[in-house]
């Protein structure tokens, strides 16, 4: 069954289209998925420059109106005098313009003489870091930037602010282990400007904003930048803050809705990030789910690495992409293969049907049926040649069949009469000795009348008659050896045809020879094969009528049934009355004869059959009724000389 | 001129003497090989027409016996079975004619005339 012809077809047909597929699926799945991919990975780049710009230019925001109080000269007034009542109404103003979470102003002595918040006015025996403004201090330039905030500083604004800066770790896989539970320290966008007056550094105005769950930022991200853009019910784009490896302010849900703040980075990001300070573009693990992501650090006033601003993308749109691509490619090779086998099955049908048919043909033949059944012709080149060639085969096969059963009868026929033939003759042979001799002995005698000579002479010529039909069965029955030479058969043709053209002459029939060129000699008995010339050409004689041709023509020819065999051909055609269809098949037949009583013995053609066959030639006949008949005699030549 | 005819069937034989005594020969008739030679022994022939299919012994045996102890005398071969072979075989045990059976009287008498005259011009030479 998997040897059969159809069966490789097919397979290679699928073998083809599924390695198509394969490749295509590759192509599709990996080739095309990583393009998009890093297309997608540049974008998150790009998107990553426009989230900084985003943190940068709140910065400024903050920078702008600070500055410009602490250049108003009231305000540097009011803050010579420290007059409070004065100064906080300010802060206020700009605490709110500028959307600000803490606001105050330190002292050149160091203490801080007023802030919006509630604990603003704190307890002097606390010292309280204020590192932005001892930065101010110490270079007497403003200064903005990102700052973390201690819990106490927070504590001395607000308890509010130290509150929302407080943030409980949550366990995160795969993120680098820390000791404490919670985070109270906080990340800050500040600015604080100096206060001049008459030359003398008098004071520090400071502000910021706190970042830790503040998602104003990280929500302006997503809305300008990813535009919003919902995928399943989620946020395509996310952007996260990080306080350390800490997300402080993000966008990033977990998986019952909220935001994923203090859950944190992947060990391998922190690292890459935080500690090597590189920019880090690429897939990552973000709370649950897979995210093109880009990282780049937070670096502090003081240029120390504090945090670390985050945008991704869910991957998973892009996954979705190379799902449907590679279902895509998988139907399109289903469907490939499908169409592999469905035509592979018909192209091998239709190429292996009539093979079929022609091996059932063939079993026709070897179990001897000659007329097998080949079915339709088929349309393909090839498989029409096969076919015309079986056909022609068997065809030829039937045609040997035929004449070698034709043949075998004959020869059956010829043995039988000859044998009969020659027995028959010898013992009439003596009696009619007496019969011949005693009548040409009284013939000669004068004393017999008239009446009596010609009854004797009926005799006679009764016995002639015997005579030649004896003469003619022992010609048939002759079994002999042949007594054979090169001949050159135009030769040959030439010493029959000359001494009967007179008769021809009387008739009014003319015989006409057209020798063939460069004939091979032809080893054959003369005497017999004159003998055979003779008759056929006597025949054509007495069947013509005047008027009519006889035309004799040789050439070199293949033999009509041997297969190839080379020799020559004597073809012998009247204008005569032609031979009766139901006459053809008996024309070789021992004693069978058209012409009148007495005018043949029946024998002619038969000897001459006899001949030819022992010269192993053929002789056939064509012929037409009312048109003449056409006799070829074929010779093998000895194909060693 | 004494020729000895020698033939199993008797129309041949008296065939023969007709025809013969007609053309004006002795004719001696005997029906078998056997026959021939004890005539023969007794007498001497110019001539032997002998048929080759005989019983017992058949014309070639006799042509042997004769080419033996009267190489001399020529023969004539008739049959009435006038194959190739019979002529050639004829031929090779030293007969001078072969004539086919049946014949007419003018056949015989020139076949005979004929082997005479090659015998006479031999004989000459």
């Amino acid at each position: 069954m998997f040897s059969s012809t159809r069966s490789k077809l097919i397979a290679s047909f699928l073998g083809v289209s599924f390695l198509v597929g394969v490749v295509s699926l590759f192509i599709g799945g990996q080739l095309l998925y990583k393009s998009v991919l890093s297309e997608a990975t540049n974008r998150v780049g790009l998107d990553l420059n426009a989230a900084r710009e985003i943190y940068q230019s709140r910065i400024k925001a903050i920078q702008c109106p600070l500055t410009i109080t602490s250049l108003e000269p009231a305000f540097r007034a009011a803050l010579k005098k420290r007059e409070t009542s004065e100064l906080i109404p300010r802060l206020e103003t700009v605490a709110r313009r500028a959307e600000l979470d803490f606001v105050g102003i330190v002292r050149k002595e160091g203490d801080t003489l007023c802030g919006v918040g509630k604990n603003s006015l704190r307890c002097k025996a606390v010292e309280i870091t204020n590192p932005i403004a001892e930065l101010v201090f110490d270079r007497k330039v403003p200064v903005s930037g990102t700052v973390v905030l201690s819990k106490e500083f927070l504590s001395a604004e607000s308890h509010e602010l130290a509150d929302r800066a407080r943030i409980g770790l949550m366990p995160t896989p795969r993120a680098a282990p820390r000791a404490e539970e919670e985070e109270t320290s906080g990340m800050a966008l500040a600015v604080a400007a100096p206060v001049f007056e008459e030359g003398d550094l008098i004071g520090v105005i400071y502000g910021g904003l706190l970042l830790n769950r503040n998602q104003a930022i990280v929500d302006t991200v997503r809305d300008t930048v990813f535009q919003h853009e919902i995928y399943k019910g989620r946020n395509i784009g996310t952007a996260t803050i990080f306080f350390n490896d800490l997300r402080i302010a993000t966008n990033v849900m977990t998986p019952d809705g909220k935001r994923a703040i203090g859950t944190r980075v992947s060990k391998e990001v922190k690292e890459h990030v935080l500690t090597k300070g590189k920019r880090w573009t690429d897939r990552a693990f973000v709370v649950n789910d897979w995210y093109i992501t880009a990282y780049e650090p937070i670096e502090d006033i003081f240029g120390e690495r504090v945090g670390m601003l985050y945008v991704g993308v869910l991957e998973a749109k892009y996954a979705d992409i190379r799902k449907k691509a590679l279902s895509v490619f998988v139907l399109i090779t289903v469907a490939g293969m499908a169409l592999a086998i469905g035509l592979g099955y018909i192209l091998a049908n239709k190429i292996m049907n009539p093979v079929h048919q022609l091996i059932k043909a063939s079993q026709q033949v070897s179990e001897g049926s000659l007329t097998p059944e080949i079915g339709p012709i088929s349309k393909d080149e090839e498989m029409r040649i096969l076919q015309n060639t079986f056909k022609d085969m068997v065809a030829s096969m039937e045609r040997r069949r035929a004449e070698a059963e034709n043949r075998l009868l004959q020869s059956e026929k010829q043995s039988s009469v000859g044998r009969l033939a020659a027995g028959v003759a010898h013992e009439i042979n003596n009696p009619l000795t007496g019969v011949l001799t005693y009548t040409h002995m009284l013939l000669r005698r004068k004393d017999i009348g008239d009446d009596i000579r010609s009854d004797l002479q009926t005799i006679a010529e009764s016995t002639e008659r015997v005579r030649k039909i004896v003469k003619g069965l022992l010609d048939f029955s002759r079994q002999t050896k042949l007594d054979q030479e090169p001949t050159d058969v135009n030769m040959l043709i030439r010493s029959v045809i000359s001494p009967m053209e007179n008769q021809a002459l009387v008739k009014g029939v003319s015989i006409k020879f057209d020798p063939g060129e460069n004939l091979p000699t032809v080893t054959l008995d003369r005497n017999q094969f004159q003998s055979v010339l003779i008759n056929l050409i006597i025949n054509a004689l007495d069947a013509t009528e005047p008027g009519g041709n006889i035309n004799i023509y040789t050439a070199t020819g293949l033999s009509a049934s041997d297969t190839g065999h080379k020799g020559v051909e004597i073809t012998i055609a009247d204008t005569g009355s032609g031979i009766p269809p139901d006459n053809l098949d008996k024309l070789f037949d021992p004693f069978f004869s058209t012409k009148e009583v007495g005018q043949g013995t029946g024998l002619g053609l038969s000897v001459s059959y006899g001949i030819v066959q022992r010269h192993r030639g053929t002789i056939r006949v064509q012929s037409e009724l009312g048109k003449g008949s056409t006799f070829f005699i074929w010779i093998p030549i000895e194909e060693d000389s | 001129m004494k020729i000895l005819v020698i033939d199993d069937e008797p129309v041949v034989l008296n065939s023969c003497r007709k025809v013969l005594e007609e053309g004006g020969f002795d004719v001696y008739l005997v029906p078998s090989a056997d026959e021939a030679l004890k005539a023969m022994k007794k007498e001497v022939f110019d001539l032997l027409l002998v048929d080759v299919k005989m019983p017992k012994h058949d014309g070639i045996y006799l042509m042997q016996k004769v080419k033996e102890k009267w190489p001399d005398v020529p023969i004539i071969v008739m049959s009435g079975y006038p194959t190739p072979d019979t002529i050639t075989d004829g031929a090779k045990m030293g007969a001078d004619a072969f004539i086919a059976k049946p014949f007419t009287p003018d056949e015989l008498l020139e076949t005979i005339r004929q082997v005479i005259q090659k015998e006479d011009n031999h004989g000459k030479k």
